[in-house]
């Protein structure tokens, strides 16, 4: 408990550190800033801006964001991203209540009763009680990472090469469990992502692998290529498909009294307690993160209402609980990057990349060589949803002018951030056309229903998979029993197969189908 | 009688999905064949058209059956060329699948289809990986782990495509080609002019050209916004970000 304030006291140290800035134009006068508060502003006003307007998603903007980030001190440079992750959950409520369409796809259920109570005039208390809940959900997930990176990094610590293995087998699982869809085709998705990640060069032998001798793709695919292909252009050649023009019914009237009353604060506060503990845990869970977690939240309000009927014509509680889900899960899917370096989802592969150009290599060793980094960015995380829940209430008004900018206009400025910035990371033009590849890839993906999030969790996880695998049968010459020989690997593999053979079973498969349903009616 | 004219109507359908995972089981070769076009003029190195035709023409309809039947002597496996063994490990499956296709009902083209283009791409990543070491005792070799993901998407995809024969599903969607085109075209673009033109001149012309993906894109608005942008980026990226990038077109700075 000691320790717990001691590094918490660390990492408020580190966010607070102060430099002197002294510019030209002040003639020799210096100003005190914190770069790192800055960060962590500029990370939260982008990250809201990202969740506001639709058709552009996390993914894609921490990978345009990457090379910016090579000026950056490490710990300012992870503060920002991180800050754009928690962020876009805040912004993606705007648009879902006021507009009825989500602007981040952890926001879809939120539009659900979201957008009926702003028809009857209720878009304020909408609205705060949205952010009220995200900065609750968002103050316990920074608690819990900080009470349980210490521990899971200890354990994490006395996991040798085949306990890695299984961890991740155990991890993919739980990814094509939480995806939507066909079981088949996540796992398949999963195994491409596995293939894509061998392209380039081995580790271990130097030798070249399916890269017909180009040498660009020598190095590999860069995964911030093909996650903004995946994500950014084939998202926006798939909007393009349904017209440009997309119908928002959009909230004219001005929003007038923000304050909810006490009967909203009363029902929702439960609400967003449950949604906390749900989506809390669902965060740490590899593959679902915040989607998954908005959807089940909902789904479980609706399950124990006493009058479920109510959802889906304003009730406020379906509104409380995935958003504070939503952003609880944001929240605590770092734990597992940065306790066992491995990363859950998509936006925490990013991550990985953040780090790996400043050189520091993920894993539970970075907490304690590297404590003020991993204590900055906790601590940063309360601060960045201080900062949220006045960027999101007094300043609502400014987010939803933005929405009046049509998607003609949006989405050719996409295409060219998304260009500049692919192009910025090796100053490679070949790297832009191997995105636009994977972005017509995307869009076939997405013709023929196949989920993209597994694809890319199974290209980040490919390299550390097979080093761990080799590594494992290294060590026990060969001998592949090695896997349910040792305790820990074995508890983790029997845990993967059981919830395999859980989710193929018809009862929890209907189960499973139900959560996704909800945005559908 | 309703029957039979539904049954005719699969049948032409199915033709045409079984001409197209042809085409897909000779597309490698009919890529390398259209890159080699370019070495007549003079752009990139390697075989001339002539040679690529010859040598896939002699792999598809001599090497490969030879060596099918020539794999049951000892050895035999180690002299195939790279294009023999395309069309061994490649082609030839896809070719089966395509006839396998034209007796079959298809009853989710869209899972069958994506199980099968998927399958293609399994493999190829098979085919390119052959030529890696495989495990040297218990040690793995370079091709070990892309063999072993490459068998297992051949099995996954394989099962997907069961699926699209086995269970009803959703049909083929409907593709759209203008977003795909331009906004593909703008990418290219940039590509190709981000060295020689610099960023002011690319950024403003991809955009157009982007913008052209959409029908309701009003040429003066998009103009304007255009140039606002590209204003914008040529101060945000070099200047406050300090990312290195060419500005103005080479022949104008020199």
């Amino acid at each position: 408990m000691v320790d717990l304030f001691h590094n918490l006291g660390l990492g408020f140290g580190v966010v607070f550190q102060v430099s002197w800035w002294s510019p030209w134009w002040l003639f020799g006068l210096s100003l005190p800033i914190s770069i790192n508060i800055l960060m962590c502003l500029i990370g939260a006003l982008v990250g809201t801006l990202v969740g506001v307007l639709p058709g552009i998603g996390t993914v894609a903007t921490v990978a345009m964001l990457l090379p910016i980030t090579f000026g950056l001190p490490p710990v300012g440079a992870l503060i920002m991203l991180a800050g754009i992750y928690y962020g876009a959950q805040y912004g993606g409520s705007t648009t879902s209540i006021l507009v009825n369409i989500p602007g981040e796809a952890t926001s879809v259920v939120t539009a659900i009763d979201g957008h009926q109570m702003a028809k009857q005039g209720r878009a304020g208390p909408a609205l705060a009680i949205a952010a009220i809940g995200s900065f609750f959900a968002g103050c316990v997930a920074t608690v819990l990472i900080a009470v349980l990176g210490a521990p899971l990094t200890k354990l994490a610590l006395a996991f040798g090469p085949a306990e890695y293995f299984s961890l991740m087998v155990l991890g993919l699982i739980f990814a094509v469990v939480l995806a939507k869809g066909s079981v088949l085709k996540a796992i398949a998705m999963i195994v491409f992502g596995l293939l894509l990640s061998m392209v380039g060069s081995d580790i271990e032998t130097g030798a070249s692998r399916m890269a017909f001798n180009i040498p660009e793709l020598a190095d590999g695919l860069g995964f911030a290529t093909v996650a903004m292909g995946v994500f950014g252009f084939a998202e926006i050649i798939r909007n393009l498909d349904a017209g440009a023009e997309m119908n928002r019914d959009l909230v004219q009237q001005k929003i007038t009294g923000l304050m909810p009353t006490r009967k909203d604060l009363i029902d929702s506060a439960p609400a967003i307690g449950r949604g906390t503990i749900l989506g809390s845990i669902l965060g740490i869970l590899p593959g679902g993160g915040a989607v998954i977690a908005s959807f089940a939240a909902y789904t479980l309000e609706k399950k124990i209402a006493r009058n479920p009927s109510r959802f889906g014509r304003g009730a406020i509680e379906g509104v409380a609980s995935p958003e504070s889900a939503n952003n609880a899960a944001a929240q605590t899917s770092f734990i597992p990057l940065l306790t066992l370096g491995i990363p859950p989802n998509a936006v925490m592969a990013l991550m990985v990349g953040a780090m790996t150009i400043h050189g520091i290599v993920p894993g539970p060793q970075v907490m304690q060589k590297q404590p003020d980094l991993v204590w900055g960015m906790i601590a940063s995380m309360w601060i960045g949803n201080l900062m949220l829940i006045i960027i999101n209430l007094p300043l609502v008004g400014i987010w939803v002018r933005l929405l009046r900018v049509p998607y003609r206009l949006m989405f050719p400025s996409i295409v060219i951030f998304c260009a500049i910035g692919i192009y910025s990371v090796n100053n490679a033009p070949v790297d832009v056309i191997l995105a636009g590849v994977f972005g017509l890839v995307g869009y076939w993906l997405i013709k023929h229903d196949f989920e993209p999030a597994p694809l890319l969790l199974g290209m980040v996880l490919g390299p550390l998979m097979e080093e761990n695998l080799r590594r494992a049968l290294l060590i026990s010459r060969g001998d592949w029993s090695v896997f349910v020989t040792r305790p820990l690997s074995a508890v983790l593999l029997a845990i993967a197969a059981a919830l395999l053979v859980l989710t193929v079973l018809p009862v929890l498969r209907a189960k499973r189908d139900e959560v996704f349903t909800e945005s559908e009616n | 009688m309703a029957d039979t004219m539904g049954h005719s109507a699969t049948t032409t359908r199915n033709t045409s999905v079984a001409i197209g995972i042809v085409l897909l089981a000779f597309a490698p070769q009919i890529f390398e064949f259209i890159w080699s076009i370019g070495t007549i003029f003079g752009w990139g190195s390697g075989p001339g058209p002539a040679t690529v035709l010859i040598s896939h023409a002699t792999a598809l309809f001599g090497g490969a059956p030879g060596a099918m039947l020539g794999s049951f002597a000892a050895d035999a496996k180690k002299t195939l060329s790279s294009d023999v063994l395309l069309a061994l490990i490649y082609s030839y499956p896809l070719i089966v699948v395509a006839i396998l296709t034209l007796f079959m009902i298809i009853r989710a083209p869209q899972d069958y289809i994506g199980g099968i283009v998927l399958m293609a791409v399994a493999l190829f990543a098979l085919w390119a990986s052959s030529d890696l070491h495989g495990m040297q005792g218990f040690k793995f070799g370079a091709g070990t782990a892309p063999r072993m993901f490459g068998g297992l998407l051949v099995a996954l995809s394989a099962a997907i495509a069961l699926t699209g024969l086995l269970s009803e599903g959703a049909g083929l969607s409907h593709y759209s080609w203008r977003g795909p085109l331009f906004v593909m075209a703008a990418i290219v673009f940039f590509a190709l002019a981000i060295r020689p033109l610099g960023l002011v001149v690319t950024a403003f012309v991809s955009f157009l050209i982007a913008a052209t993906g959409s029908h309701e894109t009003r040429w003066i608005e998009a103009a304007i916004v255009g140039a606002c942008l590209t204003l914008g980026c040529a101060l945000l990226f070099p200047y406050v970000l300090g990312l290195p990038m060419p500005m103005f077109p080479r022949f104008l700075v020199q």
